[in-house]
């Protein structure tokens, strides 16, 4: 989160926006926001869809019988203007591979 | 004339076998792929780190490495006399805590992290400008201790406006609780700093750039 945060000014001058999607809920999120000053938009998500249409699990569904919660996987997914999965990559972000992908994407938008 | 032929025959054996060392010796040799030195010294009594920096290298120091990326781009380490943890690091970082831009604003964020994991959170004892490589800088001067651990540290970091981005460089010393912090391996460090200079432009600025033309 850190990390993206650094490169929120560059990510905007790439045209990007910034999404973070995690299960808890929306005061925790914003107390976490807060915490490490985060400009870019967090989104609670505690039915777990977006992280189940994301691939964000493993091996194991959100919600298990015994009654337990798998949490999310760390994942960056970036997505296209056009809505097309551009890019997938489990675990830390690897920033300049997203924004080096970020600028070419930005390149063949403006047909350069 | 059949003992002549079996030394002849063994003899031969012997040449292909030789032969055959040689040629698989000789591929080895040229496989195996030239690891770069990691640092080349220069007639200026400086080192050449991976042709990314220059610096004055510490001598005693061991040369600390991030193979997988993350926390630090290069550092040094010396173990000390003394009970554990007697040893002081040092480093350049070009992601320090926190995301603000802005020197004074990047250090208020920086104190609320810097050694967080150690369990102690130090107090920052002076704050002061300064400037490094010709940059905007502010030297941040911490000490703190965890007494249930039983250890204490000191550091002093260095945070330096580089373009649109803040870098930096953290020395920190760990002693016992009852031990004596050494001074002088914050003069290593000092001019560790003062010498460092950057030999090619960074991911970032190239970024930079590259966004400058596309928008131009």
């Amino acid at each position: 989160m850190d990390s993206h945060n650094r490169d929120f000014y560059l990510y905007e001058a790439l045209n990007a926006r910034v999404l973070g999607v995690s299960m808890d809920d929306v005061i925790t999120n914003k107390f976490f926001a807060k915490a490490f000053w985060l400009d870019f938009l967090l989104v609670s998500n505690p039915l777990a869809w977006m992280g189940k249409q994301y691939g964000a699990y493993a091996d194991k569904a959100p919600f298990l019988p015994d009654g337990s919660v798998n949490n999310f996987g760390r994942r960056t997914v970036v997505v296209d203007k056009k809505g097309i999965v551009r890019y997938i990559k489990d675990g830390s972000p690897d920033n300049k591979e997203i924004l080096s992908l970020l600028l070419k994407l930005e390149k063949e938008f403006r047909g350069k | 004339m059949e003992k002549k032929s079996v030394i002849r025959m063994s003899l031969g054996i012997w040449v292909i076998l030789f032969a055959l060392t040689a040629l698989l010796l000789g591929g080895c040799a040229t496989l195996a792929p030239e690891k770069p030195k990691i640092m080349v010294p220069t007639d200026r009594g400086t080192v050449l780190f991976l042709d990314k920096y220059e610096f004055k290298a510490p001598v005693g120091w061991s040369l600390m490495r991030n193979l997988e990326g993350g926390d630090f781009e290069l550092g040094f380490m010396k173990i000390e006399p003394g009970a554990f943890p007697s040893q002081t690091t040092f480093m350049y970082d070009e992601e320090p805590y926190g995301s603000s831009r802005d020197l004074e604003g990047r250090a208020n964020q920086y104190c609320t992290r810097f050694l967080f994991n150690s369990g102690m959170i130090p107090e920052v004892t002076k704050r002061e400008k300064t400037r490094v490589m010709g940059l905007d800088a502010l030297v941040l001067y911490f000490e703190g201790e965890n007494p249930v651990q039983k250890e204490k540290a000191k550091s002093r970091v260095y945070l330096i406006k580089k373009g649109n981005r803040v870098i930096s460089f953290v020395c920190t010393q760990w002693r016992p609780l009852k031990g004596q912090f050494d001074m002088r391996v914050f003069e290593a460090f000092d001019n560790f700093v003062q010498s460092f200079k950057f030999l090619k432009k960074t991911f970032y600025e190239n970024l930079d750039e590259e966004i400058q033309k596309l928008k131009g």
